[in-house]
């Protein structure tokens, strides 16, 4: 315990209190100090009493002011509560967006180097570049040997005239 | 393969068709026979005959032709 001496409207007391709260006292004391010395006239007791009771009427008076804050203060809360929660759509949302815009934008560069391998293989072709034709269809090399076979009769036909 | 089919296709052609150049080439360059037997080379049914197949080998190259270019 700590030892601290108080004076009070001109008079001073012997006190204790737990270590450490010794300032802490002192200052509540100096309060109830200014209060008393702010009674004029009268008694040590009635000065005491008048700043008791001034003390409590701004103790009364703070207690009202913090209950009338109370559903402001509840007010707040939930507005910070709702802020948080936008916020954390917002979030989301930006999030999806980015996604969004990226799998976008990889189907961009997909679809562009589509294009540009096209040019290059257009480019190719005006810089004559070796183009691998198409194999015939098996049907045309059958019809071709046909055709071949009735001309040969033909010219066979031809030679044979007189 | 398919391609060295329709090339050797295609000579084979190109050869019956010099043939045919030379045959008729030669023809023109003999001197002139008897006028009955020059007037009538050919009876007219194996003329006739010649020429529609003449006719129908044209037409079935332009088929093939047109179906070429058609891819």
């Amino acid at each position: 315990m700590a030892d601290v001496k108080l004076t009070i409207a001109g008079r001073p007391y012997d006190v204790h209190c737990a270590d450490g709260q010794e300032a802490q006292l002192i200052q509540l004391a100096s309060i109830v100090d200014t209060k008393a010395r702010g009674i004029q006239g009268g008694t040590e007791v009635r000065q005491l009493l008048f700043a008791a009771l001034m003390l409590a009427d701004e103790t009364q008076d703070a207690q009202t002011k913090a209950g009338s804050a109370e559903p402001q203060l509840d007010s707040l809360r939930a507005a910070i509560a709702l802020a948080e929660s936008r916020e954390t759509a917002a979030r989301d949302e930006l999030r999806a967006a980015i996604s969004r815009e990226s799998a976008a934008l990889a189907e961009a560069k997909k679809a562009a180097d589509g294009e540009r391998a096209a040019l290059d293989e257009l480019e190719k072709l005006r810089q004559g570049a070796p183009v691998v034709p198409a194999p015939a269809a098996p049907a045309h090399g059958r019809a071709l040997g046909q055709i071949a076979d009735r001309i040969e009769s033909l010219a066979t036909k031809v030679e044979q005239i007189p | 393969m398919e391609l060295d089919e329709a090339s050797l296709a295609i000579g084979r052609i190109e050869r019956a068709l010099s043939r045919m150049e030379k045959a008729l080439t030669d023809r023109a360059a003999r001197p002139a026979a008897a006028p009955a037997v020059s007037a009538t080379p050919l009876p007219p049914a194996e003329q006739s005959a010649l020429k529609a197949e003449v006719a129908a080998v044209i037409g079935e190259l332009d088929r093939l032709i047109a179906e070429a270019d058609r891819g």
